[in-house]
């Protein structure tokens, strides 16, 4: 497991690494996967840049000069278990959880914000990046 | 899953049955295992998806020892292609509680099954629901797996729309209704089970999964004594919870049980396949009334023997045991 405490500087570093070494962002065209998104955890937002399917740079609290096509946002306790080895139910997967918080009015789940064309058209490769926190967190593991 | 010695022949046969489903004559391709004189066990498939779901319990041995396992494509899924006497091109695959309920009958009547026990999961285990309200003369009983009176929110355009790599996006929709528990490779499988939907027909299942099928008031009207219902939900089914699974059974009442699958999700038969039939083999043994007292309300690996995360396969051909 990672040492690195989640969303860090140095955490967001080994994302980087672990996203951009990913065979699976390469296969299927998700080479050409180049939307900016957003991570936040309560107060906290990152945005992600990729391009070609790489994260090209981590940028903590972006502002009117950058732009992104969608978003994921929870507290971080929500993002806690969505990160650990064996999350428990329903915050394992990003789909699982915004069902649970958009269809079912629940609450301490992640949401999907943003374009809905945007993120369908790039599905799998973005719940791939989101997959890849929990796969730096734990330095491996079943995605 | 274990691979299997080069030159192994697994006992599953493929056959074609043509039925007639409301007046339209269907060609419906089935597999299946297990002796001829066996206890029919009819499997349905998930939505937008086809009979391979259930490969793995096709070949497991300690259930088709005992049990004729059949596994079918609906029409417009796997190999049933779309009926050849209808313009079936010029209008959106939809499918209604109606046609859903009469089509699996009509296939037990065209196999001539006696007494034969159903089973599906997801859109094939909500509607449990309708044949235990409509037809409970027809089946010795009923499991529905990841089962609810009422599962909304599934129906999504993108699922079936021109500016979407839908093959993938069909698929990848389902990846987070599965455990992270279970073994990636049978996960990886089920998705790529999932990419081979032909465009439209996932998202036309969804619409009897999460618009036509509502019970939420009807469930009443089902009498569970006459065909026993079993309502198997796994832990980590977002769509139906085992708490779904809970309010049925409190809403049929007598001849209705709700069992949760710890550890396991909405694809339970190809997700974790040595996991699933290790708790199918509980249930069987319930119906069966093979059991010491009655099935507890949360099944767990631990009862049933399994160790998470193994990757080998529970039915090894006979055969490769000898030669090992």
């Amino acid at each position: 497991m990672t040492e690195a405490e989640l969303a860090s500087h140095e955490w967001w570093e080994q994302y980087k690494e672990t996203v951009n070494s990913d065979p699976e962002m390469q296969v299927r065209g998700h080479d050409r996967f180049d939307e900016n998104f957003y991570v936040e955890l309560g107060d906290e937002r990152f945005l992600v840049a990729m391009d070609g399917g790489q994260v090209s740079e981590v940028i903590p609290n972006p502002g009117l000069n950058q732009e992104w096509s969608f978003g994921v946002e929870g507290d971080r306790e929500a993002w806690e278990e969505f990160v650990r080895e064996v999350p428990p139910a329903f915050n394992h997967e990003i789909v699982a959880s915004n069902y649970r918080t958009q269809v079912k009015g629940e609450s301490g789940h992640l949401e999907l914000t943003g374009n809905n064309r945007q993120i369908f058209q790039n599905l799998r490769p973005f719940q791939r990046a989101l997959d890849l926190m929990r796969h730096t967190h734990n330095n491996g593991g079943n995605l | 899953m274990n691979e299997l010695e080069p030159g192994t022949v697994e006992e599953i046969t493929g056959k074609y049955v043509h039925v007639d489903v409301n007046g339209t004559t269907q060609r419906i391709y089935y597999e299946e295992a297990g002796p001829e004189d066996g206890i029919p066990l009819l499997c349905q498939h998930t939505a937008g998806c086809n009979n391979q779901e259930w490969r793995h319990l096709l070949t497991d041995e300690e259930i088709t020892d005992e049990y004729r396992v059949i596994a079918y494509d609906l029409p417009f899924h796997g190999k049933s292609v779309p009926p050849t006497g209808r313009e079936w091109w010029e209008e959106d695959y939809t499918l209604t509680a109606d046609r859903f309920a009469a089509t699996i009958v009509a296939i037990a009547d065209a196999l001539e099954l006696e007494d034969p026990i159903y089973m599906g999961s997801s859109m094939g285990g909500n509607v449990t629901l309708e044949l235990a309200d409509w037809h409970p003369d027809r089946f010795r009983a009923l499991i529905g797996l990841e089962c609810g009176a009422y599962s909304p929110g599934f129906y999504i355009d993108w699922l079936d729309d021109p500016h979407v790599n839908t093959t993938e996006v069909n698929a990848y929709a389902c990846w987070g209704l599965m455990a992270k528990q279970s073994p990636e490779q049978t996960r990886r499988e089920t998705m790529y089970l999932y990419e081979q939907g032909a465009t439209g027909v996932f998202k036309g299942d969804l619409y009897y999964y999460s618009v036509d099928h509502d019970y939420r008031e009807k469930l009443g009207d089902i009498d569970a004594t006459e065909c026993p219902l079993y309502v198997v939900n796994g832990e980590y089914d977002y769509l139906t919870t085992p708490e779904d699974g809970t309010e049925v059974a409190d809403g049929v009442g007598d001849g209705c049980v709700a069992v949760e699958m710890a550890d396991i999700g909405h694809f339970p038969m190809s997700e974790n396949p040595v996991l699933f039939n290790a708790y199918l083999t509980e249930i069987l043994a319930d119906i069966a009334d093979e059991r010491d007292g009655k099935l507890p309300e949360v099944l767990t690996p631990d009862d049933v023997g399994v160790e998470l995360n193994r990757t080998e396969a529970r039915a090894v051909p006979k055969e490769t045991e000898e030669a090992e």
